[in-house]
């Protein structure tokens, strides 16, 4: 069984590696294709900065409520298959309710008295490209 | 499996290198530099790939199953059992194919055992965590290991070239 | 000759695992914060990121409680619950913003005014209780307002006159943004974007090397409707809106922004106020005061303001009547959106 090995690399070494590159590769191209920001729209829901929810929008047919309780306000989202929008809330500003419909990826819904965050992601470029919005 | 005592001692002994390598590798926090959870230099291969040629494939599956128990003991950390498990006894399989061809060097078995660990690390994540995010992250994997397994390949070729003279395992 | 070659062999490993790691450390690590009435985004690259990050985001919990009027404990509360005349010493972090606060309330002719709380209280936007205040209470309560009520006493001790409260909910923020660039600076961080809830610092351009895109919403359309575009690679930006918050009562909108004159609603004919200035420490407090203090003032004693060069910042002004107005400072970094339809102006 026991083998003295040969120390030197050699061409089948490089042969070896060039394997394993070419595996690197097609993986890549396997599980990076599109990359993360063109997935389709996607709502990702997060209570208190912990994502709770995700909803694919461009998989929905339909509307669809969900509701979200959290630091005892309870919100109730409209998903619908290019949009988001918080239709009821209990909390004490309506803040998210203002908002109103959502419908490209990076804009977001926020509702500080139930820290509860609506925040689209994907689809088409959104907003012409813009990294953060103010106002 | 019949072990000789000297056996028995040597399989002993590197399989405490082992863990003190594994030990040794969390001060070269390659985390660092690639931010990718469980990314290691895997130094603990080389013990590996050193009691395959030298003590053949039975031994070093030994030495690695201990090291792993081990280190998962040290740890008080089971669920690293299971990632340390599938990682080693994939990069073994693969080691021990590789080694049998007889045209390949260290080193290109040691880039295909560390091509593997990573293969089998990543599968560990994917069924520990339910969830396919962890694919995303072979490809640099892959890539890394060309880079790792070729550091631990130079090693175990600069150790079994000082050990040639002692003639430790043919006793 | 062959140690040579091996340690050269090694050396180009671990330069190429180097070189690797660079290019995939090349990634914004982010987090989000609530804190100070808001929802914070803070994002890092570069340098010590998550040190960066740790230590950004106790610092805003601290200034959270350090500037905060509704907790018991804080120096806020104390200067507040103090005996008129009362000098309380307050640590030199807060006397030093109080001074800045009356200065900003000098250059604004008491526009900005951190004394505004009771007044901000009577229409329930501390509390989130919307109600439309009588005039007599209003009256009442304009009587304790102004910067003339707060006084810095020796060292770092200040006084209030009779029924004045101080609040620094108006530049709480726009301060915690020159905390945070000082914390991003500390920490080697080469690219940033700090969003405190429309208080925004950037720094160092997007990872491709080009300046961060800030969108500037429209006020008169839905979230993320934009009015233009901003780019900026180190910079402060601040918007005031009152559109960002207000209820209707009687088919009447009511918005959060006060006129410390009247203690009602600024109604100034403006929608909107963009305010921006380089990244020097100290800018973010200064967009902030400015931003609520001019959307009081309106257009024309706004770009007063600005031409005086008291300030060195620059302006993004929407009016009722459908303009979109840019100084001359930022006017070639800015680009306005087309579809919001406003007849874009750039002043000089």
């Amino acid at each position: 069984m026991k083998s003295s090995p040969k120390l030197r690399p050699n061409g089948w070494d490089a042969l070896a590696a060039a394997v394993v590159l070419a595996l690197a590769v097609v993986c890549g191209a396997l599980f990076w294709t599109g990359g993360e920001k063109a997935g389709p729209l996607t709502a990702v829901v997060s209570a208190d900065g912990e994502p709770v929810d995700r909803v694919v929008l461009a998989d929905l047919s339909g509307p669809e409520e969900r509701t979200y309780t959290s630091n005892g306000y309870t919100l109730r989202v409209a998903f619908g298959p290019g949009s988001a929008q918080v239709t009821v809330s209990d909390c004490p500003t309506q803040d998210c309710v203002h908002t109103g419909e959502i419908t490209r990826g990076g804009q977001s819904i926020v509702c500080l008295p139930a820290r509860i965050v609506v925040q689209l992601e994907g689809g088409a470029a959104a907003d012409g490209g813009v990294d953060l919005v103010i106002g | 499996m019949k072990l000789t005592t000297r056996q028995l001692t040597l399989c002993a002994v590197l399989t405490a290198m082992a863990l003190a390598l594994s030990y040794l590798e969390n001060f070269f926090p390659l985390s660092l530099a690639i931010p990718i959870p469980g990314i290691k230099l895997g130094l603990a291969n080389i013990v590996t790939l050193f009691a395959l040629y030298a003590l053949g494939p039975g031994q070093a599956l030994l030495i690695l199953l201990a090291r792993c128990l081990l280190g998962a003991v040290f740890a008080g950390n089971m669920n690293a059992l299971i990632f340390s498990l599938l990682g080693g006894v994939t990069a073994m399989g693969v080691m021990i194919a590789l080694s049998r061809l007889k045209r390949l060097s260290v080193y290109g078995v040691s880039v295909g055992g560390a091509a593997a660990h990573n293969c089998g690390q990543v599968a560990a994540a994917v069924l520990t965590l339910g969830n396919t995010a962890p694919l995303y992250y072979l490809p640099v994997l892959l890539g890394v290991s060309l880079f790792t397994g070729a550091l631990t390949g130079l090693i175990a070729a600069c150790l079994f070239r000082a050990l040639a003279h002692t003639r430790l395992w043919e006793a | 000759m062959k140690r040579l070659g091996a340690l050269l062999a090694s050396l180009l490993l671990a330069g190429s695992l180097t070189a690797c790691g660079g290019a995939a450390a090349q990634e914004m690590q982010s987090v989000q914060v609530f804190a100070m009435d808001t929802v914070m985004g803070l994002q890092a690259c570069g340098g010590e990121t998550e040190a960066a990050l740790a230590a950004a985001e106790d610092e805003i919990y601290r200034l959270d409680e350090a500037l905060s009027r509704t907790r018991e404990d804080s120096a806020v509360s104390r200067l507040n619950s103090a005996a008129a005349g009362t000098p309380v010493d307050v640590g030199e972090e807060l006397h030093d913003l109080i001074a800045r606060a009356l200065d900003f309330s000098a250059a604004t002719d008491g526009a900005f005014d951190i004394t505004l709380a009771p007044v901000s209280s009577a229409w329930g936007f501390t509390e989130d209780v919307y109600r439309v205040p009588e005039d007599a209470e209003l009256a009442a309560l304009l009587a304790c307002v102004g910067a003339e009520h707060v006084h810095l006493e020796e060292g770092t001790a200040v006084s209030l006159d009779q029924g004045t409260r101080i609040d620094l909910g108006a530049i709480a923020k726009g301060y915690a943004s020159d905390r945070m660039a000082a914390i991003y600076q500390e920490h080697g961080i080469t690219h940033g974007i700090v969003d405190l809830g429309g208080n925004t610092w950037v720094c160092g351009g997007n990872l491709e090397g080009e300046p961060w895109q800030i969108g500037i919403q429209d006020p008169a359309r839905p979230a993320g409707s934009l009015a233009g575009i901003l780019e900026a690679s180190d910079a402060f930006a601040v918007t005031s809106g009152g559109y960002q918050r207000y209820f209707e009562e009687n088919g009447q909108v009511y918005h959060h922004i006060i006129d410390p004159a009247t203690g009602r609603p600024a109604e100034s004919g403006l929608t909107s106020v963009t305010v921006v200035a380089d990244g020097t420490a100290g800018n973010g407090t200064m967009c902030d005061a400015l931003s609520t203090a001019l959307f009081v003032m309106g257009e024309d004693r706004a770009l007063e303001l600005w031409r005086s060069g008291v300030y060195d910042f620059d302006l993004i002004l929407v009016t009722e009547d459908g303009r979109l107005l840019a100084t001359a400072g930022i006017a070639d970094r800015f680009r306005p959106d087309d579809s919001a339809g406003y007849a874009y102006e750039v002043v000089s």
